[in-house]
């Protein structure tokens, strides 16, 4: 079955009114997208800010439900399942933030952090933690820390631990690696990738950087203004782009 | 013309710059390149006398013949109005908000030049023309919430340009924005300083804006410049360890598989950058080079054809 | 190291000279602050009485001693109670959003604008007048401060992303705020509860001034400053003492909740 197949998914904000009597205009972030990844792959979402992709994002992580069309993970329509079935179920899709800082809480130890999903689902296991954290390159003694302790690469890893902790077969990576320095963000990638080869995660990885995206995903969606512009494998669309919206974000990358 | 010798900006136990020496004459543009804490903010803030309050700046840095260092902020406010100038990564905090952006770029017109209001007006709408704002006229009654990003920058461009400066230093100016339109950005600064012939010195972690937007570039790290030379050579034909290690970590979608189907992995260079206090006394890239000597850590490397290592030392 | 903001030191001597007199009192006073010796009356500060002694022969400093002890326990109930139920609300409020969130914060907003000296004149009316009615009506008025000071501190955490991190991985809305929002939000709930407390000791006073508040014997600064109003000409001090009592008390915990605040915002914080 796949992993995860989003079907004609459109989500609307309604902004705020300019006039007493005018009905308030709608935003369409995302405009009827669809797509589908398999397990073990790894799918880019590229575009700028505004793009829709972060909904998009959301509306796979089930923060936020579609206006229109359907998010199947394994097959169930994440939308019309109850609480408790949904809970029940993200253990198996976890996510990834841009900024490792601000996803941890400052007041609690990593350890602590990390074993949040695992509380979460009544199956508390100490040396779970102990083993994420050997799978991202901590040590089991990290866990005692403050996220203060670490350095950004190292917060990142935490983060990346507290998501595969509960073993999901879907990560969501929203720009995972932006904030982090050159040299950092080749290491934590490489671990991405590691881990997909070790667990067999599929990856929804989404970024605004080009160059990122195209080295290490299998296919790739190029998003604007809420709509998916191309949506390829990501050799065939990094050898030749069809659209000129992704060849002008190829030459900003410097690819071009 | 603005000459840095031995300029050091120390921050508590550490040095954030150390002994760099810089030549700037008019019309060079500069790239200054490195990661998070490598100093090379701070020594764009050193050059315009805004180091924060608890930075101990030493070394001598002349503008036109004037010695700032230990200069007091009055004589800095001169410099300020009149030579060199600042563009930051975030342009909405830069900008006040509760006033309409044509006021912001005329003040200083009206208080440092002594233009009268109908002068400044003209004058701030060329400059609005000239950093490429579309329709300054409606521009110039706007707040800076109603415009975009990239407008914003420009605005603040504008601004930067109002005291005709000798320097423009620009600190990471297209890190906030998307990726088009920090191209324009990049293009645009590059631009201004080709036609004015002003000096620009060109922030940034992103290699590729720096390729397309300077001549000549530094590579900084751990408050050295670990590197200097032509962008296009040092980009092409890096030398220093730590340069290469950069420059191949970068990301490039193209044989991205091994012959068996699997993904390469990226070059890393193993670890993450030291605090300030934990740096190396020797060369700062001591612990994480990948061929160290044994006095690395202890010894500082001499500076050789633009690059600061022993390896490099040893070979010629 | 960083150093203690002044009006955080001098509010804490101020709130430390109150509650240590207030906890004193409860094991010694120099004299029993309700024995009458009408011989005695207005007598001048002397050895024997420290501040002489009212209209009715009674050692003024024991009444001081007493009534603070009743100011601070009037203040620390009212002050917890409506603490207790305010922030209640106000994270519910939060947690929950939609028409919940709607409906309790404009309750807050009709229950900021019902005059309070009604509410307690009401309640006088009722059920008499006594500490309780104080207790009670104080705690109304700072039921929807906390509330909107929670709620408002409860969003900005909500869209922390640890706490959308707490979501994925599968925690419900109650236990995010107590793991997560309730932590977070602490510092400013005390700071305002600080600020609260300062103002809960002059509504206090104020209400037993009124003489819908404490009741004869029960000290009280307040009841002291309304009894010794028809004696100024006479005996100007018995109104001076209470007076000064409660202005050291609410600008005690004034500088010290400015203070708190000083110190717990992040934003000064990083500035320094």
């Amino acid at each position: 079955m796949t992993l995860l197949a989003v079907e004609n998914v459109t989500k609307r904000y309604r902004l705020p009114r300019r006039a007493l009597l005018k009905p308030p205009a709608v935003l369409t972030a995302v405009d009827a997208a669809s797509f589908t990844l398999e397990r073990g792959q790894t799918l880019g979402i590229v575009g700028e800010s505004g793009s829709g992709k972060s909904t998009l994002a959301r509306m796979v992580m089930a923060f936020e439900k579609p206006d229109a069309g359907r998010v199947l993970f394994e097959g169930n329509d994440l939308a019309a399942l109850s609480p408790n079935t949904l809970r029940s179920l993200r253990p198996h899709f976890q996510l990834v933030f841009q900024d490792p800082y601000g996803s941890l809480n400052p007041r609690r130890t990593v350890g602590w952090s990390i074993a949040e999903p695992l509380r979460a689902t009544g199956q508390a296991e100490r040396h779970r933690v102990s083993e994420a954290l050997d799978q991202v390159g901590l040590r089991p003694a990290d866990a005692e820390k403050y996220p203060h302790e670490f350095s950004g690469g190292q917060r990142q890893r935490v983060a990346i631990a507290r998501a595969i902790v509960t073993r999901p077969s879907l990560l969501v990576a929203d720009e995972a690696v932006s904030a982090l320095d050159m040299s950092v963000q080749a290491q934590i990638l490489n671990l991405l990738m590691d881990l997909q080869d070790e667990l067999g995660l599929a990856i929804l990885f989404i970024s605004h950087d080009l160059s990122v995206v195209g080295s290490i995903c299998d296919s790739i969606i190029v998003m604007k203004h809420g709509k998916i512009v191309e949506y390829g494998a990501a050799e065939q669309i990094m050898r030749a782009p069809e659209k000129g919206y992704t060849r002008s974000l190829m030459t900003a990358a410097g690819l071009i | 013309m603005i000459k840095a010798s031995k300029l050091s900006v120390s921050l508590g136990a550490g040095q954030a710059v150390r002994d760099v020496s810089l030549l700037v004459r008019p019309g060079d543009r500069i790239g200054v390149v490195g990661e998070s804490g490598c100093g090379k903010t701070m020594l764009g803030l050193a050059m315009i006398g805004m180091t924060p309050a608890a930075a101990k700046v030493s070394g001598s840095l002349r503008l036109d013949n004037a010695e700032m260092v230990g200069a007091d902020e009055k004589s800095w406010q001169v410099q300020r109005a009149r030579r060199v100038a600042m563009v930051f990564q975030e342009p909405m905090a830069a900008l006040n908000p509760i006033k309409r952006v044509g006021d912001t770029v005329m003040e200083p017109l009206i208080i440092h030049m002594g233009l009268s209001r109908a002068q400044a007006r003209e004058c701030a709408l060329s400059l609005f023309e000239e950093v490429g704002i579309p329709d300054p006229e409606a521009r110039f009654r706007q707040f800076p919430h109603e415009i975009s990003g990239g407008q914003r920058q420009r605005v603040l461009i504008a601004l930067a340009l109002t005291c005709d400066p000798g320097l423009l230093i620009a600190d990471e100016p297209t890190t906030a924005l998307d990726a088009n339109v920090a191209l324009r950005i990049t293009e645009l600064l590059a631009r201004l300083a080709r036609d004015r012939t002003m000096a620009l010195l060109f922030i940034s972690h992103d290699l590729a804006a720096v390729a397309r937007s300077t001549e000549d570039m530094l590579v900084m790290y751990g408050g050295d410049i670990v590197e200097r030379g032509k962008t296009a050579a040092v980009l092409s034909d890096p030398r220093h360890p730590y340069t290469q290690g950069l420059l191949s970590a970068r990301p490039r979608p193209e044989n991205v598989r091994e012959t068996d189907g699997r993904r390469k992995r990226l070059p890393t260079i193993p670890g993450a950058v030291p605090p300030l206090a934990d740096l190396p006394a020797g060369c700062r890239f001591a612990g994480r080079c990948p061929v160290e000597m044994s006095q690395c850590a202890t010894v500082r490397p001499a500076e050789r054809e633009g690059t600061i290592c022993h390896q490099l030392e040893a070979a010629t | 190291m960083t150093r203690l903001p002044v009006n955080l030191m001098i509010g804490a001597v101020l709130v430390g000279l109150v509650v240590a007199t207030a906890a004193l009192s409860l094991v010694w006073t120099p004299y029993d602050h309700t024995l009458l010796n009408i011989r005695d009356k207005f007598a001048p500060a002397s050895p024997v009485h420290w501040l002489g002694t009212d209209q009715l022969g009674r050692d003024v400093f024991s009444q001081l001693m007493a009534a603070a002890r009743n100011s601070v326990a009037v203040a620390l109930t009212a002050v917890f109670i409506g603490g207790s139920i305010g922030v209640s609300l106000g994270l519910l409020a939060s947690a929950i959003g939609g028409l919940v969130e709607d409906i309790v914060m404009r309750l807050a907003d009709i229950s900021f604008a019902f005059p309070a000296l009604l509410f307690a004149i009401m309640l006088a009316a009722v059920f008499g007048p006594s500490l309780t009615v104080a207790v009670v009506a104080i705690a109304f008025i700072n039921i929807p401060v906390f509330a909107r000071v929670a709620r408002a501190s409860a969003n900005q955490i909500w869209t922390r992303e640890y706490v959308f991190a707490a979501r994925a991985a599968g925690m419900g809305r109650f236990a995010i705020t107590r793991d997560h929002v309730l932590p977070n939000i602490a510092a400013p709930v005390i700071v305002q509860a600080t600020i609260e407390f300062a103002i809960a000791i002059l509504a206090e006073a104020a209400l037993s001034y009124l003489g819908l508040g404490a009741q004869p014997p029960a000290p009280s600064w307040g009841r002291m400053l309304s009894e010794a109003q028809t004696l100024m000409y006479l005996a100007p001090q018995l109104a001076i003492y209470p007076g000064l009592c409660i202005v050291v008390a609410v600008l005690g915990f004034s500088l010290l909740g400015d203070g708190l605040r000083d110190v717990t915002d992040p934003r000064l914080v990083r500035e320094r």
